[in-house]
């Protein structure tokens, strides 16, 4: 299977291809590889059937690897510091094993598994529809992406023909989903660094998007809002008039607050050099999305492995190449602007077919597809059986699940107080990646 | 720091007037309410069968299950009626349909001033967000003494969200008995309540008061902030009393 200049091979796992493996050991056996040739352009997906837990189980060292070092370090003094699955400053159930001889952290495994809630396995012999429905709380804040993602291969398994305006609304989800992310994380992160008063205006804005998602799509995370069947609520003329209008009192407030942050010294030196991840081991780890393009690998699957609308957008996407958290956060705030354009492009190109066919009643044919989304923390696969308009088999490889390891690596001899701003400069989901 | 004061200054008052008033439709989007049979409209075998979590039967709708997927809506049913909002009981369908939408008794049986200790034991992560923006400056809960706590041993207050899976289900326990008396437990969501659109999945437990005992239980698939804060308002004894338009 070919998509869009990206090579697929999809089978049982075959030899590990040296430092190129961005691995995801999930419990169930939902487990995907993806493998990513930065040099030559390329992706190739497999499927191994390896049990054992995501986290603390990654990758069976190809030279040095991050986990495999923390899990050795012994010596006078050394211990292994559990934090969570309840632990301040982490809004969500998980867990680190911090292996530490005080301040200094010598390796860091993060474990999950504490909320896996089986969505991949749960869907199993559901209609799409309604599959989706699951699929889109496998994590809320990014639902747009996991549901576009998964309905884009359920589509390509069925062959179903897909209104153009369809494909518009999903990436004015995303999109706007993008921003609300973004904004998110840079508020978390100046929350880190004592910002106080950014900090709230920054988080003001978030709940700005969210209302703006609930006015338009009747949801405030947009859940229903993307299924075949969904809500009556159309994104009409109207809509895209007050969207505009409201993006663009956001875009210019952002601004705003944006250089006000990057003019406080206290912000950008926090930040500055604060769990650096050098190009190489991004690679190596198999880190996607804002972490990867902050290392210097200029990866964006709007850009390099596009499907409609993006195909007919002119995107231009920023690169960082100094890796730490700062490079993290220059990517999301840039990543911001970006989006807005993206978004002002695709109003002005809506297409003017109105009304949106529904699907058709009876599936269309059996079959296999699989799609990639650029969620906003990164490159999300989805892999999707259906027949009789339902779900046989699902694996998904999730963003977070492929930089858990770059962030193991990144806080390798940093000291614990780096951990939060580490920690939300990756923008890492628990939810999906225990599923 | 001037940069930041003036932009303050000229962002005028973000912060919402509830509970003084009613929330606005830009708090409390269509989701925000619970649906309900349009007057004079039968439910439908359809709108039964229709339902993707069960929540509809022929005598009601079961709040508790319902995840505001709106699919209903082409069933004869709307999301006009009043927000929904915070219930003593669990909102299964022998209390009826209207049971929970501003009905519970005020428990009032904590301080002026709360701190809240979330728990997440199983959740897609809006719930946590959604409780989390509370202390934004839209709805500023710190102006109504509502305050978040790192610490369970500082907390009155657990909010819980999310469906509980096995692992979690000892964290949560030790969690509760490290909260001192008195104590209230807040179980947000449709998967804290039974399970949400995961109920009956192999290994998960169908509702938080499985695990430990719930005073107040918040509907919705995420609950708006809005109703996030009058759950904890009527712990207080603050709620705004008339029904909510
Ligand atoms: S909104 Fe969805 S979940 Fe709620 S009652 Fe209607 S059909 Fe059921
Ligand atoms: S109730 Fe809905 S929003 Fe809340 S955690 Fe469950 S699925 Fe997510």
């Amino acid at each position: 299977m070919t998509r869009a200049g990206w090579e697929v091979e999809a089978g049982d796992d075959g030899p590990v291809e040296d430092g190129k493996r961005a691995l995801a050991y999930r419990a169930d056996d939902g487990a995907l590889a993806l493998y990513n040739d930065y040099d030559r352009g390329r992706s190739i997906l497999r499927t191994p059937k390896i049990p054992g837990t995501w986290s603390v189980r990654t990758a069976p060292a190809p030279g040095a690897h991050p986990l495999a070092a923390a899990a050795e370090v012994a010596g006078y003094g050394t211990f292994t510091f559990p934090y969570g699955p309840i632990s301040a400053g982490v809004p969500e159930a998980g867990k680190f094993e911090v292996r530490t001889y005080g301040e200094r952290v010598l390796g860091l495994v993060p474990v999950g598994g504490f909320k896996t809630r089986s969505v991949a396995t749960s869907v199993l012999g559901l209609p799409v529809a309604d599959a989706g429905l699951r699929v889109e709380r496998m994590a809320g804040n990014l639902s747009a992406s996991h549901v576009s993602a998964f309905l884009a291969a359920a589509e390509s398994a069925e062959g179903r023909p897909v209104p153009t305006a369809e494909l518009y609304v999903r990436a004015l989800a995303q999109e706007l989903q993008r921003l609300y992310n973004h904004v998110r994380q840079i508020a978390r992160v100046a929350e880190a660094a004592a910002q106080n008063v950014g900090l709230a205006q920054v988080h003001a804005l978030g709940e700005e998007i969210l209302r703006l998602q609930g006015s338009v799509f009747g949801h405030r995370w947009m859940f229903g809002a993307l299924l075949p069947g969904g809500p009556a609520r159309r994104v009409d003329a109207a809509d895209r008039d007050r969207l505009e209008h409201a993006l663009g009192g956001i875009g210019a407030e952002f601004d705003v607050l944006w250089s006000l942050l990057l003019e406080s010294r206290t912000f950008v030196d926090r930040l500055q050099s604060t769990a650096p991840l050098s190009k190489e081991s991004a690679i190596a780890s198999g880190a996607v999305g804002p972490t990867l393009r902050a290392s210097g690998v200029g990866w964006d699957d709007r850009l390099r492995a596009p499907t409609p609308p993006y195909t007919d957008l002119f995107v231009s996407l920023p690169n960082e190449t100094a890796g730490d958290a700062l490079a993290r956060i220059l990517v999301r705030g840039a990543e911001i602007q970006a989006s807005l354009v993206i978004l002002e492009q695709l109003f002005d190109r809506w297409p003017t077919e109105e009304s949106i066919t529904e699907p058709a009643e009876s599936p269309v044919g059996p079959g296999r597809g699989i799609a990639r989304v650029e969620a906003p923390n990164g490159d999300l696969v989805y892999d999707v059986t259906v027949a009789d308009g339902r779900v046989r088999r699902l694996q998904f490889r999730s963003p977070s699940a492929a930089n858990w390891p770059a962030f193991a690596a990144s806080m390798q001899d940093a000291v614990f107080t780096d951990f939060h701003f580490a920690f939300e400069s990756f923008g890492l989901v628990f939810a999906e990646t225990d599923g | 720091m001037f940069g930041w004061l003036g932009r303050s200054a000229a962002r005028g008052i973000l912060t919402t007037r509830y509970p003084d008033a009613p929330p606005t439709p830009s708090e409390a989007p269509v989701s925000a309410h619970a649906p309900e049979p349009r007057p004079a409209v039968p439910i439908s075998p359809n709108a039964v069968a229709g339902c993707p979590v069960r929540a509809i039967a022929p005598d009601g709708v079961d709040q508790g299950r319902c995840i505001r997927c709106a699919r209903c809506l082409a069933q004869g049913f709307e999301f006009s009626g009043p927000v929904a909002l915070a219930t003593a009981k669990r909102p299964d369908r022998p209390e009826g349909p209207g049971a929970i939408l501003g009905g519970a008794a005020p428990l009032a049986r904590l301080g002026r001033s709360i701190h809240v200790f979330l728990v997440d034991v199983g959740s897609c992560n809006a719930c946590n967000l959604e409780v989390l923006s509370i202390a934004h400056p839209q709805y500023d809960a710190s102006r109504l003494g509502i305050f978040f706590t790192n610490s369970p041993r500082h907390a009155d207050v657990l909010l819980v969200v999310g469906v509980p899976t096995e692992a979690m289900v000892e964290p949560l326990r030790r969690a509760y008995d490290a909260i001192p008396a008195p104590k209230a437990v807040v179980a947000t969501g449709a998967c804290a309540i039974r399970g949400g659109v995961f109920e009956g999945t192999p290994g998960l437990r169908s509702g938080v008061d499985e695990i430990v005992p719930v005073d107040l239980y918040v509907p919705g698939c995420p609950p708006p902030p809005v109703a996030v804060l009058d759950a904890l308002l009527r712990l207080i004894g603050r709620e705004r009393t008339e029904a909510p338009t």
